[in-house]
């Protein structure tokens, strides 16, 4: 049987690929001119996700670059429009290029993204899927206390037709091996 | 951890149902806890449903190794055919060890299904669960004979070896918001041609009692012999200002909600007087009412359990008994009420 796996946390995760994860990242998140999208594992003593990303266009053009959820980089003019769950950025003509919701339950926190993210080749790395986002390529779910350095559990397959098995049925790894 | 550690193991199956009232998928998960350190391996919460993300967060939190995912809109309700073939396909696939699960209404349908497709045994209403350690094989401990012998019962061929347990038998371990773990998608295929189809749910209004806060309480078995005797019981309640518990063969008759049992399953109560009319003593049923000051029993049959733990024993049909007892008390009130 086949499965796809990450790691979680009792504290804080993010909804991507339909799975939970502490963390994960898209793309070379220690890049100064390429896209990443790096979510970062959020310690037990805060509750807001850490988000850091180099948001491009479908020309690979750069719009915003974030680090830890603060602008740093904005040659596309946007702007962060914060909510009582989260926050969005918007371009200068108010489209949303990206909006991150957290989820509050009991004993825990869920954080939920909405963005349709291309590299900087212009390929479209990260669109939404079901109640968040869906990612392209290689990307990684986090196993340790920083995805940067860390690896990576569960390196999910490429290409658009594993993100459409998906939906439903959620093939990977054969574990027959381990009979 | 590496991912070995999926196959074999400890599975607890996550009854998030009216979670977090519910307990007993977190005690599991702690008894699994202390198992899996001696047989050394994991523990593994199944978690199935629609949007359950807070439940694996949870699972994790309470000392599961690994959960076991399946979400999916057909899942958002219990259905017993959908739930035993997924179930069933995963352990096939990953061979735990040892299943566990809640000895609830639901574990109660659920898992001897699950046991017969897997072709391995059950251990229904286990109050107690460990490892010989000789062996390695886990010693289930459950009521037998009508509740008046506890038996130790092993599962030393199939796998996995299958147990349910009550609520309340096990401590869960404490909320760690530190804790780590995986979460594990394996493939599912739901089945749209299910030969159940659940048209609508609805949750029961249940009245609440206050059983275990009151001083007097009334408790009736299925010796009662019918829902209109049993009605009997309210009146007696009324005018010694208690309440009316049941055993769980009441319960499952319909006589009473399940708000009323008292045993395993049930609620414990601890009042001044109790009352136990036409029931036999079962172990399951007398742990719940052993913080009793006084009990007075009322059996037709003198070789009744019930009669060794009662203060006060009268041998006699509850149908003939209890008109008397109405009658008598009523007049004692009216005296005093004049006086």
């Amino acid at each position: 049987m086949k499965y796809q796996e990450s790691h979680l946390s009792a504290h804080h995760n993010y909804l991507v690929n339909g799975m939970l994860a502490q963390g994960f990242s898209v793309g070379d998140s220690g890049s100064r001119n390429g896209f990443f999208l790096l979510a970062d594992i959020v310690p037990f003593s805060e509750t807001a996700p850490r988000i850091s990303a180099r948001l491009m266009d479908e020309e690979a053009r750069l719009l915003v670059e974030l680090e830890a959820n603060r602008i740093r980089e904005n040659p596309g003019k946007g702007s962060i429009e914060h909510s009582l769950d989260g926050y969005r950025i918007v371009n200068f003509s108010g489209e949303v290029l990206m909006e991150v919701r957290t989820r509050a339950f009991a004993n825990g926190y869920l954080t939920l993204l909405r963005a349709r993210l291309f590299d900087e080749h212009g390929h479209l790395k990260v669109e939404p899927c079901d109640e968040s986002i869906c990612v392209y390529g290689g990307n990684y779910l986090s196993r340790g206390s920083n995805p940067k350095s860390e690896v990576i559990q569960g390196r999910l397959r490429q290409g658009k037709n594993f993100l459409h098995r998906f939906r439903g049925r959620l093939p990977v790894r054969d574990v027959s091996c381990l009979r | 951890m590496d991912t070995s550690s999926l196959a074999h193991g400890i599975w607890v199956f996550g009854d998030y149902r009216n979670y977090f009232q519910n307990r007993v998928t977190l005690q599991l998960i702690a008894k699994g806890r202390e198992l899996a350190e001696t047989l050394g391996t994991s523990v593994t919460a199944v978690l199935l449903g629609k949007e359950v993300h807070q439940f694996a967060m949870e699972y994790i939190a309470h000392g599961a190794d690994v959960v076991m995912v399946a979400e999916h809109s057909a899942l958002e309700r219990y259905q017993v055919e959908l739930y035993t073939s997924l179930i069933a396909r995963w352990a096939e696939a990953f061979q735990p060890d040892i299943l566990l699960g809640g000895a609830t209404s639901f574990g109660r349908e659920f898992f001897p299904r699950l046991a017969k497709r897997l072709k391995t045994g059950l251990s229904a209403d286990c109050m107690n669960l460990s490892v010989d350690p000789d062996t390695g094989l886990l010693i289930q401990t459950t009521p037998a004979f009508g509740g008046n012998l506890l038996a130790e019962v092993i599962t030393p061929r199939r796998r996995p070896q299958m147990a349910t347990v009550h609520p309340g038998v096990f401590k869960e371990l404490p909320h760690n918001v530190n804790a780590t773990g995986r979460v594990v998608y394996p493939e599912i295929e739901v089945n749209a041609e299910e030969r159940v189809r659940v048209l609508r749910s609805r949750r029961q209004q249940v009245r609440e009692s206050n059983l275990e806060d009151a001083q007097v309480v009334i408790v009736g078995g299925w010796g009662l012999g019918s829902g209109e005797e049993f009605k009997t019981l309210f009146e007696l309640a009324e005018l010694l200002e208690g309440e009316v518990g049941a055993t769980r063969p009441v319960v499952l008759a319909g006589w009473v909600d399940e708000g009323r049992l008292l045993g395993q399953t049930g609620k414990t109560v601890k009042p001044r007087l109790l009352i136990s009319i036409a029931t036999s003593g079962a172990l399951q049923y007398t742990t719940a009412i052993n913080g009793a000051e006084t009990i007075i029993a009322i059996n037709r049959d003198s070789h009744a359990p019930i009669f060794k733990m009662a203060d006060l024993g009268l041998v006699g049909e509850s149908s003939a008994v209890l008109p008397l007892l109405l009658e008598t008390l009523r007049k004692r009130m009216s005296g005093a009420r004049r006086r």
